[in-house]
Parts: C-alpha cells; sequence; structure tokens
C-alpha cells in the first residue's frame, strides 16, 4: 500500500512554489487509485516522489512499509513505472532495452529471457523483438514502457498518463491490461491523468489535485454528489475552476475582429 | 549473484554506440584491437619515419619539455570537451528518469556511462600511444619505459574524459530541463571550441611554441603550463628520452609525476563520483518562464526598414524568433570569434586585399548560419507560411532582409576595423573597401537563402547545416578564382555571385512550394 505523510515539495526561492504541499493520501493494497488534476496541477511532481526519483521537502511515504527518504533502494524495487514523458533508448531493440530494465531491477539472469518473450507475445511486439526502438509507432513505444514497467512484477505500478499518445485500440489494450492487472494480479495501482473516462472507467477511487493541493477524495459517485453535479467533467471544472459558457465567443465582440 | 549495476548501464552504453553495427558487434572489439596492433606495429612506425630524425633532434633539445606539455595539453582540452559538447548538443534527459527510478546509484549510472564510452576513446588513445612510442622507440627505450608511457597517455586521457564526462552529466542535468536550457547548451557547445581552436592558431600562426621554448619569455605561461596536470607526462616522456633504458636516472621524477598523474584520476574518479548526485537530479532547476518584453526602439526600426504595416510585423516575427535563440547568437559569435582569432594570428595588414580575401572566405559561412535557420525548426514551420496567402514569397522576402540586416552591420565593422590598421589607407579607400565587401556578402547571404531552400536541412545537426555552409565557400571561393585567373577582372566577382545568388533564390523559392 501507499501511504504519504503530508508530502511536499516545494521550488523557488522561499519554498514560493508548491508543486506538492502537504499531501495526505493512503492508496490500498490492490486498489487502483487515479489522481486527477490539471496540467501542472503536481501529479507527476507526485508520481516522481512516490518513486524516489525526487526528494521531497518536508514530510514522507511508505510505500509498501518502506520509507521513501530511509529505503529509497527498497522503494524502487516494488514500484514499476510508466513515465509521462520517458527517453527511450532509440538504439537499443525492444529485447536489448527490456534485458537492460530487468538487469536494473535485478531480474534473476534466469528467468528474464523467458519474462521478456512473454510481456513482448503479451503486447504484440515479439516478431519486431529486434528492430531498433526508434522505428516504432508512439503507441508500440508505450507498450514497451509498459512492459518495461512490468519486467520486475513490482506489487505497484504508477502509470503516468498511460494512454495519452495511444490510438483508440492501443489505449483500449492497455485500459483492459491495468484491469486485468488490478483484478488477477492484485497490483496496487496508481494512474495519474487529467483524461476523465480512463480514470472513471479504471479507478476505485480518485483523488483531485490542484496547485500542488489535494482538494478532493473519494470514490467517483462520492465526488459528484459532492459537488452537485451530474458527470465527473462537470465535478472537476467546478471543483478546479474553467472558463464559462458566456465567456467563449467574447472575443468577437471586439471591433474589427473579423477578417 | 547479480551483475553489477554500472556494467549493465556500461553494457548498454556499448550497445547504444553500436547500434549501427549490430551486425558485426560480436566481432568489432577483435576487429578494432587487430587493426590497432597493425597500425601500432607497422603503420605508425612507417608514418614517423621520414620525420624521425628531426623529431628525436627536437625531443633532446631545450623545448621538448614545453613542446610535448603543449601537445598534451592541447589533446587534454579536446578531449575534456568532446563528452561536453556532445551531451550540450543532445540535451535529452527522458532516459534520466528511467534510470533514476530504478534501484541503482546515479554514481553507477556516471561510471556506467563512461565505461561504456571507453572502448571508443581507447582507440584514440592507441593512435596517440601509438605515435609517440614509435618516434621513441629508435632510442632504445626499456620495456618498463615503454609501458610507463603508455600508462601515462592512458591516464592523462582517461582523466580528462572523466572530468569532461561528469562536466557533460552535471551541464545535461541543469540545462536539459528547460527550452531556455537547451537553447544555452547548444550555444555553448559551439562556443566552447574557440578557446581551442584560439591554441591552435597561436601554435600555427602565432609562434607559441617559439615563446615557450625561449628561456627568456612566457615565464607565467611556463610556470601554469608547469603546474597542469597533463604536463605532468611531458617530464616523464623527455627523461626517458634522455635516458633509454635507465629508469633509475629519472626514478625520482618518474614517481612523482607519473604517481602524482594516477593520485589525480583516482581523485577525479572519486569527486566525480560525489558530483553524480547531483549531476543526475530531476528536480526543477527554475520556474520561471522567458517573458517576451514590449517592442524596444531595435525593433520599431526592423519593422519601419520593413516597410511598416503588415511585413514589418512580419520580419519583426522573424527577426524576435531568430534573435531569442542563444544558439543562433552563438554561431555568429563563433564566426566572428574566428574572424578575430584568425586576424590576431595570421592577419596581414600591408594591404586592403588581405582583409577583403579573408572576409570573402569566412563569410559565406555567417551567411550560412544565419540563413540557414530558415528550415532548421522542420517542415512544419515552413507549412504555416505555405498555408498563408503569398506565404512562401513574404517568407523569402522576410528571410532575406533579415540575413542582410544581421550580417551587413558585422561585415561593415569588420571590414572597417581590419581597413583602419592597414597603413596610410585613405578614407575613401576605406569606404570603398568596405561598400564592394558588403556588396559581395549581401550576395552570399541571397546565395545562402536560396541554397538552404533547395537543400533543405531539416534537422537541428550543425555536420548537416555544415555541409551547405562548405558548398557556399567552395562555390565561392571558386567563383573568386575564375574572376581573378580566368578571365583577370578581380571585380567580376560580384555580378557573378549575385547573378548565382539570384538564381539561386529563384531555384530555392521554387523549392519551397514543392516540398512535402
Amino acid at each position: 500500500m501507499i501511504r504519504t505523510d503530508k508530502l511536499s515539495k516545494y521550488y523557488g526561492k522561499g519554498g514560493k512554489i508548491k508543486a506538492v504541499d502537504e499531501l495526505d493520501l493512503e492508496v490500498h493494497e490492490g486498489e487502483t487509485f487515479g489522481l486527477l488534476g490539471p496540467n501542472g496541477a503536481g501529479k507527476t511532481t507526485t508520481v516522481r516522489l512516490l518513486n524516489c526519483i525526487i526528494k521531497p521537502t518536508s514530510g514522507t511515504a511508505t510505500l509498501n512499509g518502506h520509507d521513501i527518504l530511509k529505503e529509497e533502494m527498497e522503494v524502487k524495487r516494488v514500484t514499476g513505472l510508466l513515465a509521462e514523458s520517458p527517453g527511450l533508448y532509440d538504439k537499443l531493440s525492444a529485447y536489448e532495452f527490456l534485458e537492460l530494465m530487468g538487469a536494473l531491477y535485478d531480474v534473476p539472469g534466469n528467468i528474464l529471457p523467458e519474462r521478456i518473450d512473454d510481456l513482448l507475445k503479451l503486447f504484440g511486439l515479439y516478431n519486431r523483438r529486434d528492430y531498433l526502438l526508434e522505428g516504432y509507432s508512439r503507441g508500440m513505444k508505450q507498450k514497451v514502457l509498459i512492459a518495461a514497467a512490468l519486467i520486475h512484477d513490482p506489487p505497484i505500478l504508477f502509470f503516468d498518463e498511460p494512454t495519452s499518445m495511444l490510438d483508440p485500440r492501443a489505449a483500449l489494450m492497455v485500459k483492459d491490461l491495468i484491469k486485468r492487472l488490478a483484478d488477477r494480479a492484485g497490483k496496487t495501482i496508481f494512474i495519474c491523468s487529467h483524461i476523465l473516462p480512463i480514470v472513471e472507467e479504471l479507478c476505485g477511487r480518485i483523488g483531485i489535485i490542484n496547485q500542488g493541493k489535494l482538494i478532493a477524495l473519494g470514490t467517483v459517485d462520492e465526488i459528484i454528489a459532492q459537488t452537485e453535479t451530474k458527470t465527473l467533467e462537470e465535478a472537476f471544472i467546478a471543483i478546479t475552476g474553467g472558463v464559462e459558457d458566456k465567456e467563449l465567443l467574447a472575443w468577437r465582440e471586439q471591433r474589427g475582429a473579423s477578417a | 549473484m547479480p551483475v553489477p549495476k554500472w556494467l549493465v548501464i556500461a553494457r548498454n552504453e556499448y550497445r547504444t554506440i553500436t547500434s549501427s553495427i549490430r551486425t558485426i558487434r560480436p566481432y568489432f572489439p577483435f576487429l578494432v584491437i587487430g587493426l590497432l596492433a597493425v597500425f601500432v606495429v607497422f603503420i605508425a612506425p612507417a608514418f614517423v619515419s621520414p620525420f624521425i630524425g628531426d623529431f628525436l633532434a627536437l625531443i633532446l633539445s631545450q623545448a621538448a619539455v614545453p613542446l610535448v606539455q603543449v601537445i598534451l595539453f592541447v589533446f587534454f582540452f579536446f578531449l575534456m570537451l568532446f563528452p561536453i559538447s556532445l551531451a550540450l548538443r543532445e540535451m535529452r534527459t527522458g532516459q534520466l528518469e528511467i534510470l533514476r527510478a530504478a534501484p541503482i546509484k546515479p554514481s553507477d549510472v556516471l561510471l556506467g556511462k563512461f565505461l561504456g564510452a571507453t572502448p571508443f576513446y581507447a582507440i584514440f588513445i592507441a593512435v596517440i600511444a601509438g605515435f609517440f612510442t614509435a618516434f621513441l622507440s629508435p632510442l632504445g627505450l626499456g620495456i618498463v619505459q615503454i609501458a610507463i608511457i603508455i600508462m601515462t597517455f592512458i591516464v592523462t586521457f582517461l582523466s580528462a574524459l572523466w572530468i569532461g564526462t561528469v562536466i557533460a552529466a552535471i551541464l545535461r542535468t541543469k540545462l536539459g530541463k528547460t527550452a531556455r536550457g537547451k537553447d544555452i547548451g547548444k550555444a555553448l557547445s559551439l562556443i566552447i571550441a574557440l578557446p581551442a581552436i584560439a591554441v591552435m592558431y597561436a601554435i600555427i600562426g602565432g609562434g607559441l611554441l617559439e615563446a615557450l621554448v625561449d628561456p627568456r619569455t612566457g615565464g607565467i605561461v611556463k610556470a601554469t603550463l608547469g603546474l597542469l596536470p597533463s604536463s605532468w607526462g611531458a617530464e616523464v616522456f623527455v627523461g626517458f628520452a634522455s635516458n633509454p633504458g635507465n629508469i633509475a636516472a629519472v626514478w625520482f621524477e618518474t614517481l612523482t609525476r607519473f604517481g602524482g598523474l594516477i593520485i589525480f584520476f583516482v581523485a577525479a574518479l572519486w569527486l566525480g563520483a560525489k558530483a553524480a548526485d547531483r549531476a543526475y537530479s530531476l528536480d526543477f532547476t527554475t520556474f520561471t518562464a522567458s517573458r517576451a518584453k514590449p517592442d524596444g526602439a531595435f525593433y520599431q526600426t526592423v519593422k519601419y526598414l520593413g516597410g511598416g504595416r503588415l511585413f514589418g510585423t512580419l520580419l519583426v516575427s522573424i527577426f524576435k524568433d531568430y534573435g531569442r535563440r542563444f544558439e543562433n547568437l552563438s554561431k555568429i559569435a563563433y564566426v566572428v570569434g574566428l574572424l578575430v582569432l584568425v586576424g590576431i594570428f595570421f592577419g596581414d595588414y600591408e594591404g586592403p586585399i588581405g582583409a577583403m580575401i579573408m572576409g570573402i572566405f569566412l563569410f559565406p559561412i555567417l551567411a550560412a548560419f544565419v540563413v540557414g535557420e530558415v528550415t532548421v525548426r522542420g517542415k512544419e514551420n515552413l507549412f504555416i507560411y505555405r498555408k498563408a496567402p503569398s506565404g512562401e514569397g513574404r517568407l523569402v522576402k522576410g528571410r532575406l532582409l533579415q540575413g542582410w540586416l544581421v550580417v551587413i552591420p558585422i561585415v561593415a565593422v569588420y571590414a572597417t576595423i581590419s581597413l583602419i590598421l592597414v597603413p596610410q589607407i585613405t578614407f575613401i579607400s576605406l569606404l570603398t573597401y568596405t561598400g564592394l565587401l558588403v556588396l559581395i556578402v549581401a550576395a552570399y547571404v541571397a546565395f545562402a537563402l536560396g541554397l538552404f531552400l533547395l537543400m533543405p536541412v531539416f534537422s537541428e545537426k550543425p555536420a548537416e547545416l555544415m555541409v551547405n555552409a562548405m558548398i557556399l565557400t567552395m562555390v565561392s571561393a571558386g567563383l573568386l578564382m575564375v574572376s581573378m585567373i580566368v578571365f583577370d577582372l578581380p571585380l567580376l566577382y560580384i555580378p557573378l555571385i549575385w547573378l548565382l545568388g539570384i538564381v539561386f533564390l529563384y531555384l530555392g523559392k521554387r523549392n519551397l512550394g514543392r516540398i512535402e
């Protein structure tokens, strides 16, 4: 499970910019949790903090009982991360890339080749295993990255915008995979996204973060009820703010604006 | 037992570098070792044999120590810059997130990346060490002496490469997170070459070696050079050359200098490993986004020069997009720096022609750097103009004017300063020669713009830009030769280069409409 305790990350002079501000959160074992928020809300910073990629300014968190401040290596071993915009090694083949990731996460050499082949077959990439990643489509690259996050079979998985770059078919496949990982493999899954239907469909509970603060937490129904709206989209706008209908065409009313 | 993480990273780095030769990867090390053996045993001795007499006389003279010191310093400096320059050009930090999320120490990443590239560095080290040992072997050096010389090369050059790798990692992490940082990185990648070029020019045309050898001059430079780790090996080499086969005669110098080098390398490794955590930090370094200021007098003038109104606005926009990139400004600074260095070390100020010729050879590169930007931002950037009514014509006109507005003031200042140094030059001559050079360079800009539209460079890689720059330089120089030698009419060069510029501009504009 994941538990954060006033987890904070501040930047700038005197900590003026609060990327994540005193986040208190609990994600239960086997749960699929969604962190929603507009761009720049602090979702990726939260994921990076929980994966020990960056260090918090204050507060801490534990993942499966391992403290992110004191047990960095153990935390990294129990988590898998699909980052929002990771850099792939374009000059490696899919097989070579997964081999690298397996070695980095200490997957024993006697089971690594078989696991790589299994994952490549699962994602329909087995026939292209020896092609360099530079020739892969975005969707195929995303599949390789998901396979890399799974290579050491971690109990906790972080997916930062897992379907944002995928075509509908690949997005459906990823969604199905996440569902199975949660339902059949009992993984704890933490999804960050601003695509509301994905989170709505996959997550048992969601949190909404804005300007570093967790401002709503609960099931989709609970959040809709709290905001007295009809859909998650309306609830999200109500909580985080948006442009009102009457403002949308205001720009046309300026004199001389039409060409 | 799990494989050490630095070895995993090193293997991966090696795979990445050799990805283009994957089919021969298993045999590649043997192939390289075999070729290097042939080089060291046969090629290097054969290559150096015609110069061996002169070299031995030099290595046994007073000039030996400063000579070898300068050679090693230049190599040290270039090798240190090599990984930095590579990193600054490719400011990608995405892969770092994958590595930082894994249970691996930053020092393992740093060491692995260094070791993965080391086999390729070793090729360079073997070539240089091969040359030196070939030069020194006729002296009858003992096997231990040769081994120490080779070790000295290895330790000196690996120290430089390690320091460069650490600095590169820090710079990439600091600069690679923001668009502005990446821009600064690309700008630095070009500018950092200038000090090394200055040292080379000083050796070739500035009499640096002679000054160092002369006991009356260069005291501070000599003392500073002697303190640098790159210089310590020089004293070992020269000591061995003076006492071939007799290591005992120079045991103290060998122990202190070679021992010092080893300590320096170990200390550099330790400090680099300590710095690794900072070098691979993914924390944001800045949250300050660059903001555009309201147009000042400069942009108002540019708009006025563009005829005001909509085209003036377009010209100002082109100017802003160009001028706000440090990379573009660094290219101008680089060519200006080269002009200054060439002027200092190779300048001929006895008549106006020397300055003119120098400009004629260097300004095509400046023109290419300035207007070559037209395609490097990619096709999508060009399609913005293609989509707009008469957009292609306006783009060509705007870029041409922008090129002239950037290049002509530089040329005018260069010509004025160079010509003022010519004794007894009259004001009229000064104006005439400056005007002629401006006229020539204005044609270069048109020629360069046409060429880049005809042969677009859709990448920011300097090598591809340089191909077009070289074509410009060659063709311009060829045309000058034709005017001077075939027709014996130097002034014919001006209408010829203008004709070429107009033709290329026409062809380039036509091609712009066909790019898909």
